[in-house]
Formats: C-alpha cells, sequence, structure tokens
C-alpha cells in the first residue's frame, strides 16, 4: 500500500510541481500570477490528443510537437493578455489572465468538443513490486518530469537564451538598457511555461482523460504548490508539488478519503501561519 | 411631414409583423424549454440533448406538429451547477410563449429549479433520478420526475449482486455529490435488505481524478464486490485505474457505468462491470431502438441516456399538450396528470403520481464494450 502510494503521490505530485514551476518562470519574470496556467495543461493535453490520435502520430512525437505548439501559445498568450497591459495595475494583468482562461477553455471546446477525450500512454500495462501495481505510465511521468526539469536548468543555467531570461527576471528595465530584447525574453519565459505546462496535460490525458475543465483543479493543487515550496523559487515549486502530491495520497488514503482536498489546504495553511516564506525562504510580501 | 414618417414606420412594422406570422401555423410554434449543461464538468451531457433535441424537433415536426402548429425546443445553458440551472429556468420562464421547461439530468439541479417552477406555474420535466427529487415533486405541483426512482434501481441491483453473482460483503466507493451519495445510501440499504455486508464506504470530492487513496483501500478491506456510484467521466477513470492495480472482483455501478460515455473512455477495463440503468442503445423497446439508430446515423456517435431522456421528455410533454388541446400552462399540466401509461423510448411513463413516473429498468453488465442487459426490472 506504501509503495503504492507513494509512486502515485510523487507521479501527481511531480505534474503539481511542473505546473507550479511553470507559474514561477512567469511569476520572477513579470511579477504577475498566472491564473490561466491550468488552462496550458488543458490545451497541451488537447495538442497532444490532435497529434496522437486525430493524426496517428505516436505519442512520444506527439508530446514533443505539443509542447511546441504551446510554445506558441504561449507567446501569443503573452502578446494579447499581458504585453498591451504590461503598464496597467497587476489585477488589470490578473483579470486579463482570467479573461484568457475563459476564452481557452471556451476555445477547447469549440475546436474538441464536450466529450471527454483520451490518449495513448507513453507505456501500457504495469508492474507489480512488492505487491503493489505501478502502472507505466506513472513511471513514464516521472523520468519526462525528471527530463524537463533537467532541460530547463541546463537552459535557464547553462545558455546565453537561459542568462537573458534570467537578467530580465531580475530588473527589466537594466537589461532593456543592456540591450536585451525585452519582449523576445519574455515571449521565451511564457513559451518556456507553457511548453511544460503543455507536456504535463499530454502525459496526464491517458489517465486522467481531457475535458476542458481538466485544468481547474491541477491549478489550484500548483498554486499550493508555490505558497508551500516558497513564492518565486523554482526547486521550492518542485518540492511543494511533491508534498501536495504526497499529502493527497497518504491522507486520502490514512486519514480522509472524502477530504483529501481539504487536507491539501490545511498544509497550506499550516505553512501560512508557521513558515509564510514557503521552504525556500522568500516572502510573499515582497514578491505579491 | 413628420406624421407621414411614422405613418411609414408604423405601416411597415405591421407589414413585417403580418410576414413573419405567414410561415407559422395557427398562432406560431409552440416553444418547449431546455435546460442542460452546456458547459463545465458536465457538457458532454449537454451535446448529446442539444442533438437529440434538434432531432426530436425536426421529428414532430415532420409529422405535423402538436395541435397543428410546430414546435420549438429553446435551449438555456444550466453550466452543471444548481445556480446555472436556476438562472438557465428562470430565462425560459420569463418567455410566456414557453409551454414547458425539461430540467438537467441531476437530481440536484432540480431540487434548485423546483420553487421556480412553482411560482413561475409552468409544467416542469425533471430528469434526476433521486428519492430527494421524487419527494420534491410529489409536494409540489408543477415538477414531475420523468425517471424511475433511484430507491427502486439500487435495490433492485443490489438484490441481483447478493443473490445472483453471490457477494455477501462489500466496499463502497462514491462521488460526495447529492445524486451520488443518495445512490451509495440506497445501495448500502439495498445490501443490508438483502443480509449483505458492508465493509467500507469510500468517497470521493467531486472533480477528483486519482483514485489511488480510494482504490488501495478497497484492496485492503478485500470484500466480495466493490459497489460505485460516480458519474460518467469518473466512472470511466475508477474503473480503468482499478483494473490498473490488478482488481478483478466483481464492480457493480451506478447508471453511468452503462453509459456510453464511460464505456467508450474506459475501454476493455469497464468489461464485465454490472450496472443499473434506464438506458442502452441497445435497447429492445421498439422505439427505442428506432431512435436509437436515427441518433446514430445522424450523429455517428452511440446514443447516450441524456439523449434519450430529451426524446422521451419532448414527447410527453407534446401529449399533454395534445391532451390539453391548447398551450395554456394550468390546462397542459393538468393533462399531464392524465398521461397514466404513455410509451416512451426509454420506458413507460405515469405521471399521475408527479414523482417516480418512469417505470422499470435494467441490470447490464458490460461484455466486449457493449452493455448487455442480463435482467429487466418490471416495477
Amino acid at each position: 500500500m506504501v509503495i503504492q502510494l507513494l509512486v502515485s503521490g510523487i507521479a501527481v505530485g511531480i505534474v503539481y510541481g511542473l505546473i507550479a514551476m511553470g507559474m514561477v518562470l512567469i511569476f520572477r519574470t513579470v511579477g504577475i500570477m498566472n491564473f490561466a496556467q491550468g488552462d496550458f495543461l488543458m490545451f497541451g493535453g488537447y495538442f497532444a490528443y490532435t497529434f496522437n490520435q486525430v493524426l496517428g502520430l505516436p505519442i512520444v512525437p506527439a508530446l514533443i510537437l505539443a509542447s511546441l505548439c504551446m510554445g506558441a501559445i504561449g507567446i501569443l498568450f503573452m502578446r494579447t493578455s499581458y504585453w498591451a497591459l504590461r503598464g496597467a495595475q497587476a489585477k488589470a494583468i490578473i483579470v486579463s489572465a482570467m479573461g484568457a482562461s475563459i476564452v481557452l477553455k471556451e476555445g477547447a471546446r469549440l475546436l474538441w468538443g464536450s466529450i471527454p477525450l483520451s490518449l495513448d500512454k507513453v507505456k501500457e500495462g504495469s508492474v507489480t513490486i512488492a505487491g503493489a501495481t505501478i502502472q507505466w505510465q506513472y513511471a513514464a511521468i516521472i523520468a519526462i518530469a525528471f527530463l524537463l526539469m533537467l532541460l530547463v536548468y541546463v537552459l535557464l543555467e547553462k545558455t546565453f537564451i537561459g542568462y537573458i531570461m534570467q537578467a530580465t527576471a531580475q530588473d527589466q528595465y537594466m537589461s532593456s538598457l543592456s540591450g536585451i530584447p525585452v519582449v523576445v525574453s519574455i515571449g521565451m519565459t511564457f513559451a518556456l511555461s507553457a511548453a511544460i505546462t503543455g507536456i504535463c496535460g499530454g502525459l496526464l490525458a491517458p489517465i486522467f482523460f481531457l475535458s476542458n475543465t481538466m485544468g481547474a483543479t491541477a491549478g489550484p493543487k500548483a498554486f499550493a504548490a508555490i505558497v508551500i515550496g516558497g513564492f518565486g523559487s523554482v526547486p521550492g515549486a518542485i518540492i511543494g508539488g511533491l508534498i501536495v502530491g504526497l499529502v493527497e495520497q497518504f491522507g486520502g488514503a490514512y486519514i480522509s478519503s472524502t477530504y483529501q482536498l481539504v487536507l491539501i489546504y490545511v498544509v497550506l495553511i499550516i505553512f501560512l501561519m508557521f513558515r509564510p516564506k514557503g521552504l525556500f525562504q522568500e516572502k510573499i510580501q515582497e514578491k505579491a | 411631414m413628420k406624421r407621414r414618417i411614422l405613418s411609414c414606420m408604423l405601416a411597415v412594422t405591421l407589414l413585417a409583423a403580418l410576414l413573419s406570422g405567414c410561415g407559422q401555423k395557427g398562432g406560431g410554434a409552440i416553444k418547449i424549454g431546455l435546460t442542460v449543461p452546456l458547459s463545465g464538468d458536465r457538457a458532454a451531457e449537454g451535446s448529446y440533448a442539444s442533438n437529440a433535441a434538434k432531432l426530436v424537433e425536426e421529428e414532430i415536426n415532420a409529422a405535423g406538429g402538436v395541435l397543428g402548429r410546430e414546435i420549438k425546443i429553446e435551449i438555456q445553458d444550466s453550466t452543471g451547477t444548481d445556480v446555472g440551472a436556476t438562472n438557465a429556468y428562470l430565462k425560459l420562464a420569463a418567455d410566456k410563449d414557453i409551454v414547458a421547461i425539461i430540467g438537467p439530468d441531476n437530481s440536484n439541479d432540480n431540487i434548485a429549479i423546483a420553487s421556480s417552477a412553482e411560482s413561475s406555474k409552468i409544467l416542469t420535466t425533471g430528469q434526476g433520478s433521486s428519492p430527494a427529487l421524487q419527494s420534491t415533486c410529489e409536494q409540489g405541483e408543477w415538477v414531475f420526475q420523468l425517471r424511475a426512482c433511484d430507491s427502486t434501481l439500487c435495490a433492485a441491483l443490489m438484490d441481483y449482486a447478493c443473490n445472483e453473482t453471490g457477494a455477501k460483503t462489500f466496499t463502497i466507493i462514491h462521488d460526495t455529490e447529492t445524486a451520488s451519495s443518495d445512490q451509495a445510501r440506497l445501495f448500502q440499504e439495498g445490501i443490508e435488505a438483502q443480509g449483505g455486508t458492508v465493509e467500507n464506504v469510500l468517497s470521493y470530492t467531486s472533480g477528483t481524478k486519482d483514485f489511488t487513496a480510494q482504490l488501495t483501500q478497497a484492496i485492503q478491506t478485500n470484500s466480495d464486490a466493490i459497489v460505485m456510484a460516480c458519474l460518467y467521466t469518473e466512472a470511466a477513470i475508477i474503473i480503468q485505474q482499478a483494473r490498473d492495480m490488478g482488481i478483478d472482483r466483481p464492480i457493480f455501478g451506478s447508471n453511468a457505468f452503462g453509459d456510453p460515455i464511460a464505456i467508450d473512455l474506459a475501454g476493455d477495463a469497464i468489461n464485465d462491470v454490472y450496472s443499473v440503468t434506464a438506458w442502452v442503445p441497445n435497447t429492445p423497446n421498439e422505439l427505442g431502438a428506432a431512435f436509437s439508430a436515427k441518433y446514430t446515423e445522424a450523429y455517428d456517435e452511440a446514443c447516450a441516456k441524456a439523449a434519450a431522456q430529451i426524446r422521451d421528455h419532448v414527447y410527453v410533454i407534446c401529449a399533454a399538450v395534445e391532451a390539453a388541446g391548447s398551450t395554456d400552462r394550468t390546462a397542459v399540466r393538468d393533462a399531464m396528470l392524465t398521461l397514466t401509461s404513455y410509451q416512451g423510448a426509454i420506458t413507460t411513463y405515469d405521471c399521475s403520481t408527479r414523482g417516480n413516473c418512469g417505470k422499470g429498468g435494467l441490470i447490464v453488465q458490460v461484455k466486449d464494450q457493449v452493455p448487455t442487459i442480463v435482467k429487466e426490472i418490471t416495477t
């Protein structure tokens, strides 16, 4: 039982962590929480469905193409929902993101319909470890998530593009004075964030199925992961996601299956009361 | 000059009003309201219902309409929530030309609109099947539950589980939304009435996607069988996850488990699952089979319960209008009470009771992804 819960907790938690990481990347760059991040998850899943089920591509190329499409969606999202309002108050941008969320949801319903859909798993079947039956898809999610984290780390820490993105995140004004094309840098951040989250949608869809509301449950959990991990911290988002996933699974099995979701928010409240900076120290007040 | 312009405008308005009436027979179309979720988590039901509404509207109008007039079905989005259902209902009720309104396919939403139906004094047909909706209908005057109540269906399934499959101990897993919680309670009562034992009751909040915690506990409880009360998407997810976790003991489910939406999504995983339902696309009912074939031909998809129900609700309302001989709302409601054995595509309806108007149901087992009838419930 413990192994079963541990594996599914890590698999689901790491997805929350990746969604949270996407939100943190945007937050660090433009100082705004993207409330449409859950919809990137949904849209990515639908793109993966289109490549896999409609065009007949194998699931791995379908996921790669879906992430590229989501990169484009991320740039489009930035140009339409953020860039025009960049000089406005933060609440105007938040409302704009919420509006974009509705557009994405209803757009998905118009394009792909309202009946839930599914797509191929990365690997079908399951394996039994110490009496626990583990789906290969969960193992694939964990492996691909670690690969994505490694790629993001290399991109941000070892490449010129990453330096530009980090410089823009630290100080947009100074970056522009240094000749960095800020609009391109911010666009790349949105693209990266949408691409990562979109892949997660394609990975979760075979287990949870695709619907235009699938981002509605994952988004708030990713937000909880950010608060637990510490606002603005990329490693914090991943660790926070894992904590949320494990609390959800073990809390559901050992405390109450009915109040699984409540338990996540109890942990969130405990963090806000006793460690409001989150695990990785940055003060929420300074960031918000 | 001004007077001449005004006279011309008045003449044009009158002419337009006259011409607009030319295409309609005997006083314009008879309007029927329909509230279905076109957005939100349950939008798939709305898609089936809207398709069926279009099909039935065409069918009835092609056959000469009702009272020599065409019918027109006005659809409003209930968003899959009780608040959305009430708003959609009130919009429809405000239209004085609407003779009756079909409520959403969810007992909770129908209970939410019941007070509006009573105050609007408009015939309303509820698609939900819970005992709570049954008593709401029986206490009021304007809402009719055109379904067989879950109390009969759930008891029949548990009777089958205990006496035909030999299961004696059960674990129940259910959604915490009202209808599924009611079904879980009825399943439990049904098991206990047959001398069985419920060893564990597990639940989850609506929208849950990962059921590892619930299924792990169900495996540990090791009952003879598992009973599940879920909505269709969750039904497909939980059954897939159960099979992936190696659960192969008998599973009994609520009506969602026999629905084409859940079967399509779950694939082979849903094979062998028993469920109790009012409708299967391969129904033995002649009217039902004809409608199912027509729906599949028109939309290239299996006819789900959400579609078949709309067909029956529209036809029952039209029968009430025919019996009333007018579109007066009170006359139509009174005529509805006289329909005591109306044959529909799903079942026979006795509307004299207001609650539990649909009769009987089907116990089905999914075999090769086809819901196969194993027993007919006749009460």
